[in-house]
């Protein structure tokens, strides 16, 4: 296994988990509604959960019942109608936005069902992005993301660019980006709802060896139930609440 | 590199699926540096009418005219003069009666026109205004040999010689040695006291004022100043003296130094010295006020371009939407997100005020530059490579690596330079018939780096604040709904 240069990276922030039954994340009575003129459309109603540090969580629910939209809350990117969302039991929403945005970047990657990579730059670049953000200094971002690719097995590809890469290449890209500032959690949406059979495998493998290795929390929206088997716990959505979470 | 920097600066050198917004931006930029380079232009020749306008008026004009209030006659002139010529910056000056009058052609009975008389010395004028040099015939007021012709000939009596404006001696009709009548005044008839008669003076025409300033040319008649006096009964009284400074600039604190030095009774009334600067005053404010109107509408012009600015950067923000979106995801603030589409615009702005300005400058040394140049062919020899590389390159991609687009580049701006160095030459005013209008011989040129400076420094501000909105715009997408975008 191609980890060696990550596993360095893990060192020098000296992320161990101590206690993987320690709250990370703590959702209480989320409510989420869009409005539609006078029309209310409730999508999440009283959700409470908790993601642990180190865990793989699983989403799962029928199409509309809501998972993207608690996902996109979980990761800042939304704000709820009602209730909170807690990180090591601080209220991120409280945050002003420059903060906000620093906390998503150094807390929380993701990844999406289609890979997002920016298609100017290179997948190098597009790795490193999250680093140049914050890190003046390109050239050890620039790294890292080199290790990162290298270890998801993409290390011939870092000058190309998104539209020179196979869908498979692209997620591969993307999940090593979700992992440049070394995140608490990563959140994955629909991660291989977009591939093969052959590239779906390759990233879920992908995945689990990071759980395993780096200790980040994995909450991921699937559909997929062979997916879902895979995971430490999994919580299913109906119609905006929870009603199972077990393993 | 600053993050916003290097996300800006791809943004703006896209070249794969975002090409058309690349066009746009070389449109943009284009349209900043052809407004930049008008203005800069159209100042600097209006500068140089300005400048020369000026020159060729200090030249052959007083730089302050003295008189009293009322523009009454006063005596003991020549004591006035003594107390004006002892101070500072002056360096001549020249009693003068100045008066309106009407006149007659001896083809004529009835009155032609009425013009403005000045009663001048020759030699003192000479010294004010370089008069003679101006004059083609005879300055000889008394004796000229078209006087003594006159003389000779008719049985009128003549008061002396009159030198007059040449467009004004063409619109009477008049050619050296004519005699002209001066109606000074209307006097009572020596039998009937109800009646009035003409004052009449018959003067010999002696020559032509040729300033090419049509103030003059088209309205004044010369005299002696003896024969003025005696034309209005003012003997050793005259009514203005002219003042020549050795530094027109300083003319108003000299001209406030001779109110106070030069003193006249109360009953003679206040004197009254007025500089160049205000009496040309009308033709420098319509030129100011040229100017003004030009920076105006080339600040229009920039407007214009600043709209390109601002379209190309909403349509670049519509195009990226979704990386906004994963930019926000990756940890990106609004504030981030706001300064990359600034950048771009800031930098569309900057490259096209330095092209514009580089261009305007370029135009005006060509403009200016008598240098013997080569044949407008060599132009269309160079032309044509740079036509055909346009056509390759619109049908195959130019070679991408930085070594060959970069010599490309300095080739183009090579063949560019020494294609418009061929074309652009000295606009001749002689060859297109307008000498006499502007009175130049070729169009000037003067470069005012302090608007250029200026022109520069609103050209980037407009450009800066056509960037606000779709920055703002961008900044305020909602990640989620960036992400979603399609």
């Amino acid at each position: 296994m191609r980890t060696g240069i990550y596993e360095i990276g893990l060192k020098r922030k000296e992320r161990v988990v101590q206690n993987p039954a320690e709250v990370l994340i703590r959702i209480a009575d989320l409510h989420k509604s869009y409005y539609d003129g006078e029309s209310e459309l409730r999508v999440l109603q009283g959700i409470n959960l908790e993601v642990y540090k180190s865990e793989l969580l699983a989403i799962v629910g029928a199409s509309g019942v809501g998972k993207s939209t608690l996902l996109h809350i979980i990761g800042t990117l939304d704000r709820p109608t009602a209730g909170s969302v807690l990180y090591d039991e601080d209220d991120v929403f409280n945050l002003p936005d420059k903060d906000l945005s620093g906390f998503r970047n150094k807390e929380i990657g993701f990844v999406f069902q289609f890979h997002h990579l920016l298609p100017e730059f290179t997948a190098l670049e597009n790795v490193a992005m999250g680093a140049l953000i914050t890190t003046p200094n390109h050239k050890t971002v620039y790294k890292e993301a080199e290790a990162l690719l290298d270890y998801v097995g993409l290390a011939e590809r870092c000058l190309h660019y998104p539209n020179q890469l196979s869908g498979g290449e692209r997620q591969r890209v993307a999940i090593a980006r979700a992992l440049i500032n070394q995140p608490r959690v990563v959140l994955a949406d629909e991660p291989t709802g977009n591939l093969d059979r052959r590239s779906s495998e390759t990233v879920l493998e992908l995945l689990w060896n990071l759980n395993a290795k780096s200790g980040q929390a994995f909450v991921i929206v699937t559909h997929n139930q062979e997916l879902a088997q895979q995971v430490d716990r999994v919580v299913q959505l109906v119609d905006g609440k929870v009603v199972d979470s077990g393993t | 590199m600053r993050f916003e920097w290097f996300v800006a600066s791809r943004y703006l050198r896209s070249r794969r699926k975002q090409s058309f917004i690349s066009i746009i931006s070389f449109i943009s930029i284009g349209g900043v540096a052809l407004g930049v380079a008008t203005v800069i232009l159209v100042i600097a020749v209006l500068d140089g009418v300005e400048h020369g306008l000026r020159d060729r008026f200090l030249a052959n004009e007083a730089h302050v005219v003295f008189r009293l209030h009322d523009h009454s006659f006063f005596g003991d002139y020549e004591k006035r003069i003594g107390q004006i010529a002892s101070i500072d910056e002056v360096v001549a000056t020249s009693p003068v009666i100045l008066a309106q009058i009407a006149v007659f052609p001896e083809h004529s009975d009835t009155i032609q026109d009425v013009i403005y008389i000045k009663g001048i010395d020759p030699v003192q004028e000479d010294a004010v205004t370089g008069f003679s040099k101006l004059v083609s015939g005879s300055t000889d007021f008394q004796n000229s040999e078209y006087i003594e012709t006159a003389r000779l000939l008719r049985n009128e009596t003549i008061t002396g010689g009159i030198v007059l404006g040449e467009r004004l001696a063409a619109r009477l009709g008049i050619i050296k040695g004519d005699v002209l009548r001066l109606v000074v005044k209307l006097a009572k008839h020596p039998a009937n006291e109800n009646m009035l008669l003409p004052d009449l003076s018959n003067f010999v025409v002696i020559g032509f004022y040729e300033s090419e300033m049509a103030v003059y040319d088209n309205n004044f008649g010369f005299i002696h100043i003896q024969d003025a006096q005696k034309l209005y009964h003012k003997k050793n009284r005259v009514n203005t003296i002219f003042i020549r400074l050795n530094d027109a600039e300083l003319a108003p604190q000299i001209a406030r130094e001779i109110e106070d030095t030069v003193r006249f009774t109360v009953l003679e009334g206040m004197p009254d010295a007025r500089t160049w600067m205000e009496i040309q005053a009308p033709l420098f404010s319509a030129l100011r006020l040229e100017k003004i109107a030009t920076v105006i509408i080339e600040a229009l012009i920039i407007l214009v371009a600043s709209f390109n600015i601002a379209s190309t950067l909403i349509m670049t923000v519509m195009e990226k939407t979704k990386d906004v979106g994963t930019l926000r995801t990756l940890g990106t603030s609004r504030g981030n997100i706001m300064k990359i589409f600034m950048i771009q615009g800031s930098v569309i702005g900057i490259l096209g005020t330095m092209l514009g300005t580089t261009l305007g400058l370029a135009l005006c040394w060509l403009l200016s530059s008598n240098a013997v140049r080569p044949s407008y062919w060599y132009a269309f020899v160079l032309a044509a490579p740079i036509l055909l590389q346009v056509l390759i390159a619109t049908r195959h991609a130019m070679p991408r690596k930085g070594g060959w687009k970069f010599a490309a580049a300095v080739l183009w701006i090579i063949g560019i330079g020494f294609a418009l160095y061929c074309v652009v030459r000295p606009i001749s005013f002689a060859e297109l018939g307008l000498s006499h209008i502007y009175q130049m011989n070729q169009m000037p040129i003067k470069i005012n780096w302090f608007f250029v400076v200026f022109i520069n420094v609103l050209s980037f501000l407009i450009c800066w604040l056509a960037t606000f909105y779709p920055a703002w715009q961008a900044a305020n997408l909602k990640p989620v709904e960036a992400l979603q975008h399609e």
